[in-house]
């Protein structure tokens, strides 16, 4: 804008002395130097540094959606456990609980006394809608009662005494490549459901049932992009089984119908790399970096990030073209299908104030206390556990707590990071606003829940929220922001029901 | 509304104005002139003190006439009798305190539509004799003169650092002009409203 | 240890905060004030320590008192006290008797601020509000302005010169140079003598994600646009760059800008909200120090918009993640 300022400093002269004119032309005059100097900036300056440092590096810039927070910057979760590989644990007795998806709970069908096979069916799905539970390890079954239970308080379960010995049920029959061929996107749904596949990224949705799309399915995105600080699970399946997520994925594509499968992952260099080379056979498969940014494994975001579509409010990714399933449901769809064996274990990193931070794949039914002392114990006394990771993680009330199938991490603090203070007066600096990835504005929610206006909450969309927690994170005045908030989408629904 | 009215003696009626419904500060009527005139104290009890008159006897005309006035022109009829009121006020005011008169200045003729004699006319007058309707007026003025009095004694004692006219400090002080203008007034008004409405509510509360 | 505590506690997620506090937040303010308050010192020499020592000291003690007397918990300790004070110092010129700020602080603290609910409640920024009320009980002490230096001889400010028709701005240009203004070697207000200083504390505000560039620059860039158009003495675009550079570094432009218009409670907490809230502040102080009796007319501006920051608040909310825009009417639907 070089003219633009000189003709200031020349003042009026150099121009026509109708002030109008000169108006309308310092506009054209300065739009035109405007664009020029953009095709200038991006044809000699952008494009070859893009060239220069290749296409996965702009796609990590670019792949994203507005809003987030960066947790990882001020503290590096991850480094503990990035590195150490997934280790195999079975305990000495597993606390299995009826429900472990979203849905009705199963009905026990063996008694106190009985012996299991690993992999033989204990629950009972209450419909077609729900997926059974199965044995996760051989032995006799001890008792069936109440038991602790991470979401529910407590639920009923099936202790299982662990013969060490993993007899296989012999409903457990591998199929071969060509079978696995043949099979109709109805009969994978159903070895799917008959495995009892759910959402294993936390949500424990039927993966059934998020299958079965009654329109055009554009994208399958699978996600890998553990964006939940202090996990490293997901991380360490796509590079130790990157074959099994492309097969799971390609599996779920034809599933659902998809004619596109998108792996995300945020960051990770090292995961992309593995599994872009699993996925070389199978071209309709691609491999996508994006920016490591939390929530970016929501799966509103992680759809907003790759394909640009925006999930509507109250909408289903169906509604885009999208199904959205999580790295390790792939892997354990691919067992499920080509091995014919049911989900009876999943990765789970555990870590904070543990002896050895590690991932393990360990047996559903796990309780925490043993996944703990597995690791090398807990440090100092605990005093939060916290089943998943610390953004959106929920805090257990004792350690004796079972690992279900979407619990993706135990996360230990010895000290209270989240003391429970009093809250500062809100500064409406603007922060959480800038952090909500779905453009809410938290403070005014919160504002409006306190003053029990529930009508305002409403308007301003609180029953959006996805509890991602960014505006509590980023709250200097140490607000209860989207706890509050959360109190209000809860109180909508509940007015919504009546 | 004040059916019970009647059983109140009127010693209750005349304190119910001046404490319990004050009109400027519990009942919040008659605002313009209490925030435009309580620059000095002469002011505010000359503006109080006229405003009284007129309610005492606006209320008595009102009650005599509450059976003959039709319901569907009552308020013109206030109106009417409000006016001849302040008219009589304005002209003694003229002839005998011509200063306070020049200093008051529009708001004398403006009283005509002061809300709190309205509103009594309307909600004490219409409905109750015109004994007790005189102390209502007494009780309500009263009040409304003590409370803008107490407003301008604030306002003239900071803006202008003199009462009723007679310098309080000295030479050397410095008024802070600010409580003699504009938004000096609607600071002092609800720093006023707030105080007596912590005290009735802690009065209230060491009664119960 | 095995974790024979059986009972853990339980709160709902998110389990982890990030570092920034209110008061790490008031303090970068504060450091971020610090060159321009030296720079003050250096100046205009110990009176100019003395105005800021009591507005602060008096501004936290008021803070203090009044919530000990309300039997609230103290919060002296975020800073925000100390930052309206400081804020307010810099608003005074050097000559100024020390009992100003003092009364000033307590009316910016008690009436402005506490008084509708303390930090983040207060409507208008105080220690602007403070600067008004001051303003008009004793304007002769609030323009009487002094030339940095130790012998303190008055003299009036560039823009004050410009505006009374002192002398033409050539005139008032080969008094107080360019560099002057910039440095802050000119009669002025304590903390809006110099400009560098002060962009460098905005600068510091930005990089520490204190404060967002927003307003500042729609501030500043809408006032350079403003006096571009019709500050000119020729009749409109007649203005000369220089001319207009100088006029935006001289007085508080630059220190309402930066610290006085991104005060967060009394800004829109949207970000389109902040761009129209720093163009309309810039927009109007521009129109006050042309055709108002003020030379100064920054710190009214910004009070202005400060009253119309909930509206612009209220229209500029973002639109929620796949909510779909109703074209024309937004309040019928929602409503239903």
């Amino acid at each position: 804008m070089g003219a633009f300022s000189d003709g200031l400093a020349r003042g009026r002269h150099e121009f026509p002395k109708n002030a109008k004119n000169s108006f309308v032309f310092m506009c054209f005059f300065s739009q035109f130097t405007f664009f020029s100097l953009t095709y200038v900036f991006f044809y000699y300056i952008v494009y070859p540094i893009k060239h220069f440092y290749g296409k996965q590096v702009w796609k990590l810039k670019s792949l994203t959606f507005s809003g987030g927070i960066h947790p990882l910057a001020e503290q590096d979760w991850k480094a503990a456990t990035k590195a150490s590989p997934l280790r195999v644990f079975a305990p000495a007795s597993v606390v299995i609980p009826m429900r472990q998806h979203l849905g009705r709970p199963c009905a026990p069908c063996v008694k106190p006394g009985d012996e299991v096979l690993l992999g033989q069916m204990i629950g009972e799905p209450a419909s077609p809608r729900d997926v059974p539970v199965h044995a996760s390890v051989s032995g006799k079954v001890v008792a069936v009662e109440e038991r602790p239970h991470v979401t529910a308080g407590m639920m009923l379960a099936v202790v299982i005494e662990n013969d060490g010995q993993d007899k296989p049920d012999p409903s457990i029959q591998p199929r071969s490549a060509a079978e696995v061929e043949a099979l109709r996107p109805e009969q994978l749904r159903d070895i799917i459901r008959d495995a009892g596949i759910v959402g294993m990224g936390g949500a424990e949705f039927p993966t059934h049932l998020k299958l079965d799309v009654k329109g055009k399915v554009d994208y399958l995105l699978i996600n890998g992009a553990e964006c939940e600080p202090s996990l490293t699970g997901d991380h360490r399946q796509m590079l130790e089984n990157g074959d099994l997520v492309v097969k799971g994925a390609v599996l779920l594509m034809r599933a659902c119908g998809a004619k596109e499968c998108v792996i995300g992952i945020e960051g990770k260099p090292d995961a992309a790399e593995a599994i872009q080379k699993a996925a070389e056979g199978a071209r309709e498969v691609r491999v996508l970096q994006l920016k490591v940014k939390y929530p970016q494994g929501a799966e509103k975001m992680l759809i907003a990030s790759v394909t640009g579509r925006k999930v509507p409010a109250g909408g289903l990714p169906a509604a885009v073209g999208c199904v959205v399933d999580n790295v390790s449901t792939a892997v354990a769809v691919a067992e499920a299908v080509y091995e014919g064996a049911p989900l009876t274990r999943r990765s789970v990193t555990v870590n904070g104030a543990v002896g050895q931070p590690g991932n393990l794949l360990l047996r559903i039914g796990t309780t925490f206390r043993d996944a703990v002392n597995f690791c090398g114990g807990f440090v100092g006394t605990p005093q939060k556990i916290i089943s998943g990771g610390p953004m959106m993680g929920t805090a257990v009330a004792e350690p004796d707590v079972p690992v279900t199938k979407g619990g993706s991490g135990i996360t230990v603090f010895n000290q209270i990071t989240d003391p429970v203070t009093v809250e500062g007066n809100c500064l409406r600096c603007g922060r959480c606003v800038e952090a909500c990835p779905l453009q809410l504005t938290p403070q005014a929610i919160s504002e409006a829940y306190l003053a029990e206006r529930l009508d305002l909450c409403g308007e301003l969309r609180a029953d959006l929220c996805m509890k991602c927690g960014c505006c509590t994170f980023v709250c200097p005045a140490k607000r209860h922001l989207s706890q509050t908030v959360d109190l209000a989408k809860r109180a909508l629904a509940a007015q919504g029901r009546r | 509304m004040n059916e019970t009215v009647e059983k109140k003696s009127l010693g209750q009626i005349f304190m119910n104005g001046i404490l319990d419904e004050n009109p400027t500060f519990r009942l919040v009527l008659g605002t313009c002139p209490t925030l435009a005139v309580t620059t000095s104290v002469e002011n505010g009890i000359g503006m109080g003190l006229a405003a009284t008159f007129v309610l005492v006897g606006s209320n008595y005309v009102v009650s005599l006439l509450k059976n003959f006035i039709p319901d569907e022109v009552r308020i013109p009829g206030y109106v009417v009798i409000i006016a001849t009121f302040v008219t009589v006020a304005q002209l003694l005011m003229q002839a005998y305190l011509p200063d306070l008169n020049a200093s008051l200045g529009l708001f004398v003729p403006l009283i005509v539509v002061n809300c709190i004699i309205l509103a009594r006319a309307e909600a004490f007058a219409n409905k109750n004799s015109a004994l007790h309707s005189v102390m209502d007026g007494l009780g309500m003025g009263l009040g409304f003169t003590l409370a803008i009095t107490l407003i301008s004694a604030i306002r003239e004692i900071l803006g202008g650092g003199t009462f009723l006219g007679h310098s309080l400090f000295g030479e050397g002080f410095e008024p802070m002009t600010f409580f003699a203008l504009a938004p000096g007034g609607f600071i002092i008004f609800g720093l006023m409203i707030a105080i007596v409405n912590w005290l009735s509510t802690k009065f209230k509360r060491s009664v119960n | 240890m095995d974790g024979t505590l059986e009972k853990m506690y339980v709160a709902p997620s998110p389990h982890i905060r990030d570092k920034h506090t209110t008061q790490r937040i008031m303090a970068d303010v504060l450091i971020a004030l610090l060159p321009a308050a030296a720079a003050a010192v250096y100046f205009y020499g110990a009176s100019a320590l003395l105005l800021m020592a009591a507005s602060v000291a008096a501004a936290v003690l008021a803070e203090y008192v009044w919530q000990k007397a309300n039997r609230q918990r103290v919060t002296v300790s975020d800073l925000s006290a100390a930052v309206t004070g400081l804020l307010l110092a810099f608003n005074m010129p050097a000559s100024a008797p020390v009992w100003m700020p003092v009364i000033g602080a307590v009316f910016a603290i008690i009436i402005v601020k506490q008084l509708f609910g303390g930090l983040g409640h207060n409507f208008i920024n105080p220690a602007l509000a403070a600067r008004g009320a001051l303003m008009a009980s004793w304007p002769s002490h609030m323009t009487s302005f002094v030339m940095p230096g130790a012998d303190a001889v008055s003299s009036a400010t560039p823009l004050g010169m410009i505006k009374e028709g002192a002398g033409t701005f050539a005139d008032v240009t080969a008094r107080f140079s360019l560099t002057d203004v910039l440095t802050g070697r000119i009669p002025g207000c304590l903390g809006e003598v110099s400009a560098v200083l002060l962009l460098a504390g905005g600068i510091y505000l930005i990089a520490r994600k204190v404060i967002q560039p927003r307003i500042p620059v729609a501030m500043l860039g809408s006032m350079i646009v403003m006096l571009w158009i019709f500050g000119g003495e020729g009749g409109l675009f007649s203005a000369s760059a220089y001319a207009v550079l100088y006029q935006v570094a001289c007085g508080g432009a630059v220190l309402g800008a930066v610290f006085m218009a991104t005060d967060y409670a009394t800004t829109p907490v949207t970000p389109v909200g902040q761009w129209i809230f720093g163009a309309g502040a810039g927009v109007l102080a521009v129109i006050i120090r042309l055709l108002g009796t003020y030379p100064e007319g920054v710190s009214y501006a910004i009070l202005l918009m400060n009253v119309a920051a909930p509206l612009i608040e209220k229209l500029t909310r973002p639109t929620p993640f796949g909510v779909q825009k109703p074209a024309g009417k937004k309040a019928g639907g929602s409503a239903a």
